[in-house]
């Protein structure tokens, strides 16, 4: 009777696979070690990445409270008029409804310390008997309210200081910043000094409350408000609630009814594309760890290969022996994903100590979020690092499958790998091709990521087909010749093995050229796009966008810095925050002169082309965000707009058209950016306040002058603001950006050195597995009268034909993934164009360096098997 | 004399291999070795192409002296004057038949296309030349290989086993290819076996023992 036995993996795993262990603890340990570094990388910036987004949303549900529903303007000043309250509060279904002025400006620790620096700081007004029972973590805290028990009059004392003006409450980040006593904030370019009464327990970068009265009163708001918290009645349906509120005869078409979960989402899109791109770049070390764990394997499996035979001749199947391999790959991949786990978090709690929450990307700055560790997200990073070793150990699993006992036992002929379909690898590579020209999901290139990733498995499919026809053409020219004929026909006849061998620095090269031209591409054309917006000589900022409404050069002050004596002409901007999209972060409004003639419009590095304004229209000049965000068209009107400005328009005047003139690169701002000619924003505002000017200055005037005489033009105007103000020259300003810039990517050169490291070390694998095979074969060339020398240069004369082959289709393969990447991963994560651009030298040094160390490499590995050991090979029979 | 051995004595750490072991071989003649396994022989015919060191004697191959050639020397002496065959056979699996048995002319610059095909006819395996290795049966392999050994007219032809892994009708065959093709070209020829088919056709028979070699 058939009786079925227990399977053999196992006891083989302890016995058999732990031996090979034993005896070369260093190959497996490199295996391993990629596998680690790869988990270690990618889940260290996932942690990174988690916890700071975890942080930020912590922070803004205690700032955005327990509301039903929020009220916004999207109107271009972004407020709402507090007779709004008024009409909600009438509504059948509110019961609640909590105002909010919240406002971004700078801050002063103290007005005895002349070198403070400027400190960004949100202020938020709130309505001290509405926010406790909606937003309890911006309720005002009295520093002394502990001692207020022991002290009645006291007490009620500081609980009117909630209501006192220029008081603030600050949150412990804006403590830390700017002490506990008294603060100094900025309007306009003067500084005002506030009392610091209390805190507030709201977390995320520095924050301060203040009754909104008083901030209304402080910042000259009067009437003003910039969000309504709503708390519905219970029991009231939330979407007809909404939909009742939005058909009131009263309801102005700019304003916005959110639910509070749209600020988590669009803090989640603000920073997703940024996210994911840096977690994929973090997985390229996985991935050409994979190719390690596939060198080391193939090495492993040639050299059993007669070991495996007799275990296939004992009955050891072939499905057997396949499986015995991938259980090898599996532990190592289980126990280098473990490492890479406690590496990762190790790494990402440093980072988070050391960097706090941003990774350079600018969209976690401000924070020091504690360590968010989360067990799923740590089984899918180990899941990876152990499927990319099983991944990495397929082929050698299939060798070790294929194997014919009693040929090897004979050590007739080498390891075949079992033949593949001739069409996979062009399959693979056209696949690869289409999924590159999808569109993006949910916001982010999945298309692109995969088709890169078919593109290169596809390509390296396609590795024996190239060496063909490339030996194929060369063979019957090396007939006459020893070295050169025994190189070539080996290759010719294991083509296959030829392309695995060469796979790894396919793979490393082609991801390392990929990211060089990918980063030339960007900075080259980061380089021409700052040549075109810094046209003038200097540069002075009052704010950014988000706090240019407090932060700002009023006309008077640009009036008197334009007749400074060295002033040629002074170009004024203004930048303020818009709010087109509940779900998107805010797009940037730029008001500036876009008086152009036919070769463009000065300062705006425009792409494709643009068309005159028609008659009463308004024109403006959109970024490539706001084509692919708002659906922008050159030559159509923009609507989102209009609706911005439909509460601002005097009585009975009709509504602007705004005219899509032209659309231009903005480097700056990844959300949208519109540029506005500041006659027409003139006729839409009374607003005349601007952030940052542009200075051209005469010929003989020095930079440092101007910069004095603005300082004390400041502080004459304002009273001492003159530290106010951000010079920059054109040079600094590009020099300072290209720095960043170059920092931002460092992290992609050390990628590429590890990817080629490994891809080398690959080679050196792979080399060392076919010269082991090749024993007899170079101890029967001692025979016949080789020298050393010559089967050396044999060795590394293959080494550096293969390498050749694969530096040159890892070149191409390389190219091929950089326009992917400049053309299709860029503008679908970050919605800006840009050329491509081949640093040739740069490719060539590369693709060369590789050759020679392949060629190093191969020739190391052939030191072993030139020697005396070779010459008795010719003896063994097994 | 083709070869000639004085005293020659080897170990291997302070395990002696052989001692003593003397020889002279003239042109044309076969000595075949035979001895109990592990005694040296196959270290002995190393030593015999120099491609084994040795502690103490003289190789003499053609007159010249081994001991005092460098790797590189000794190399492109075995190259002119030495042919091998292998109990293995060892042919190159990338390489067809034709060129396995072009490669010593090829070693010594020589393109001879003629001679090549002439040696494979010698041997019986004149249609083949096409053929890879993988697609030849064990006695063909081993035909291909003399072939080799031989197609440079080497001066001295060693052999370490070359019918070990053969049936004994192609052993009887490979055998009568081997003798006669040495005979032809005058070729000294050193066999080490363990077969006493082989040892009938020998001119000497010698036995290898710890102190040298000895008339079986």
């Amino acid at each position: 009777m058939h009786q079925r036995l227990p399977s053999p993996l196992w006891p083989l795993l302890k016995s058999f696979s732990w031996q090979e262990l034993r005896h070369h603890p260093w190959r497996s340990a490199a295996a391993l070690v990629a596998v680690m570094l790869g988990v270690a990388l990618a889940f260290s910036v996932h942690l990174i990445n988690a916890s700071a987004l975890d942080e930020f949303a912590q922070a803004l549900r205690s700032v955005g409270g327990q509301a039903d529903l929020e009220l916004h303007s999207r109107a271009a000043h972004g407020t709402l008029d507090e007779r709004v309250l008024g009409q909600l509060r009438q509504h059948p279904d509110v019961e609640r409804a909590s105002p909010l002025l919240e406002l971004s400006t700078y801050a002063l620790p103290d007005a005895a310390d002349p070198g403070a620096k400027r400190v960004p700081l949100r202020v938020l007004g709130v309505d001290a008997l509405q926010v406790a029972a909606l937003a309890p973590d911006l309720m005002p805290l009295p520093d002394a309210a502990g001692g207020d028990e022991r002290d009645g009059g006291g007490g009620q004392d500081l609980r009117l200081a909630l209501f006192a003006p220029d008081t603030v409450f600050l949150n412990a980040a804006a403590r830390q910043a700017l002490g506990t006593r008294r603060v100094q904030l900025q309007q306009g370019l003067q500084l005002r000094a506030a009392a610091v009464a209390g805190s507030v327990r709201a977390s995320g970068s520095p924050l301060a409350v203040m009754d909104i009265a008083a901030a209304q009163d402080f910042f000259g708001k009067g009437g003003q408000l910039t969000r309504v918290d709503i708390r519905l009645r219970p029991g009231a349906d939330r979407a007809a609630a909404l939909r009742s509120l939005q058909s009131d005869p009263l309801w102005q078409p700019n304003w916005s009814l959110s639910q509070p979960g749209d600020a988590n989402a669009r803090l989640g899109n603000l920073s997703r594309a940024y996210r994911v791109n840096l977690t994929v770049l973090a997985l390229i070390a996985l991935f050409t760890g994979g190719f390690l764990v596939f060198s080391v394997l193939a090495l492993s499996v040639t050299r059993r290969a007669q070991q495996l035979a007799l275990l296939g001749v004992l009955g050891l199947t072939g499905r057997q022996r396949l499986r015995l391999v991938l259980l090898e790959a599996g532990a190592l991949g289980l126990v280098g994903s473990a490492l890479g786990l406690a590496l990762g978090t190790a790494l990402a709690a440093l980072a988070l100590r050391l960097l706090g929450g941003d990774l350079g990307g600018g969209y976690f700055s401000g924070v020091a979020p504690p360590l968010q560790w989360s067990a799923a997200a740590a089984l899918v990073f180990a899941a990876l690092g152990v499927a990319t070793a099983l991944v990495g150990a397929w082929w050698p699993a299939r060798l070790a499958e294929a194997l014919p006992p009693a040929q090897t036992l004979k050590g007739l002929g080498a390891l075949q790998p079992p033949q593949h379909s001739a069409w996979a690898g062009p399959a693979l590579l056209l696949a690869g091709a289409l999924l590159a020209l999808a569109p993006p999901l949910w916001g982010m290139p999945l298309g692109a990521y995969l088709g890169v990733a078919l593109v290169l498995v596809g390509g390296i499919a396609c590795l024996p087909w190239l060496v063909g026809q490339v030996l194929d053409r060369l063979a019957p020219r090396l007939q006459q010749r020893l070295l050169p004929l025994l190189a070539v026909e080996r290759a010719r006849r294991v083509r296959h093995s030829a392309a695995v061998a060469v796979s790894g620095v396919v793979a490393a090269l082609s991801l390392a050229v990929a990211l060089t031209v990918m980063v030339s591409s960007f900075r080259t054309s980061v380089s021409r796009w700052l040549d075109t917006v810094l046209p003038a000589t200097l540069y002075v900022r009052s704010a950014g966008a988000e706090a240019s409404a407090l932060a700002y050069f009023d006309p008077a002050f640009v009036q008197a810095a334009s007749q400074l004596p060295g002033v040629l002409r002074v170009s004024a901007q203004r930048s303020l925050p818009l709010n087109l999209d509940p779900a998107r972060p805010a797009v940037a409004l730029l008001v500036r002169s876009l008086q152009g003639d036919a070769t463009g419009v000065p300062g705006l590095p425009l792409v494709g082309q643009t068309l005159p304004v028609p008659a009463g229209h308004m024109g403006i000049y959109v970024s490539e965000a706001m084509v692919d965000l708002y659906g922008a068209r050159v030559g159509a009107d923009f609507a989102p707009l209009q609706q911005a400005f439909a509460g601002s328009l005097q009585p009975g005047a009709p509504a602007p058209v705004f005219f899509v003139a032209g659309i231009w690169r903005d480097y700056a701002r990844q959300f949208g950016t519109i540029a506005m000619d500041s006659a027409d924003y003139a006729q839409l505002s009374s607003d005349r306040r601007v952030n940052d000017l542009a200075f051209w200055l005469q010929p003989e005037a020095r930079t440092e002058d101007v910069e004095q005489a603005l300082r004390t033009l400041a502080d004459q105007q304002t009273g001492g603001a003159g530290q106010l103000l951000e010079f920059g020259s054109a040079t600094q300003i590009r020099a300072t950006t290209l720095k960043i810039f170059d920092r931002s990517f460092a992290v992609t050169y050390w990628l590429q050195a590890v990817a080629v490291g490994i891809g080398l070390f690959g080679i050196a694998a792979s080399f060392s597995a076919q010269v082991l095979a090749r024993r007899k074969e170079f101890g029967l060339l001692a025979h016949l009268g080789l020298t050393r020398r010559q089967i050396l240069r044999l060795v590394a004369a293959e080494g550096a034909a293969w390498t050749s082959l694969g530096a040159l289709a890892g070149v191409a393969l390389g190219l091929a993934v950089a326009v992917v990447l400049v053309h299709v991963v860029n503008p679908q994560s970050f919605h800006w164009s840009m050329e491509l651009s081949l640093p040739w030298l740069r490719l060539l040094a590369l693709a060369g360096a590789v050759v020679v160390a392949g060629t190093l490499t191969a020739r190391l590995a052939g030191q072993a098997a030139a020697g005396q050991d070779a010459v008795m090979a010719v003896k063994e029979d097994w | 004399m083709t070869l000639k051995i004085r005293t020659l004595g080897k170990h291997y750490g302070s395990t002696p291999v052989f001692a003593n072991v003397s020889l002279e071989v003239a042109p044309g003649e076969f000595v075949a070795i035979v001895g109990e396994s592990g005694v040296g022989k196959s270290t002995l015919l190393n030593c015999m192409a120099g491609l084994d060191h040795w502690d103490q004697g003289t190789v003499l191959l053609e007159g010249v002296d081994l001991g005092t050639q460098s790797e590189d020397q000794r190399a492109l002496l075995r190259r002119e004057k030495v042919g091998f065959v292998f109990q293995a056979f060892h042919v190159l699996p990338h390489l067809d038949v034709l060129q396995n048995v072009a490669l010593p002319l090829l070693l010594l610059g020589q393109h001879n296309t003629e001679r090549v095909q002439a040696m494979l006819e010698a041997v019986g395996l004149g249609a083949l030349g096409a053929r890879l290795p993988q697609q030849l049966s064990g006695g063909q392999l081993q035909r291909v290989a003399i072939a080799r050994a031989l197609v440079h007219q080497p001066r001295l032809l060693l052999a370490d086993e070359p019918t070990g892994n053969l049936d004994p009708g192609t052993a009887a065959l490979v055998l009568q290819a081997l003798v006669q093709q040495c005979r032809s070209h005058q070729a000294a020829l050193v066999l080490v076996t363990h077969s006493v088919a082989a040892t009938e056709r020998a001119d000497r028979v010698l036995h290898l023992g710890s102190n040298g070699l000895r008339p079986a």
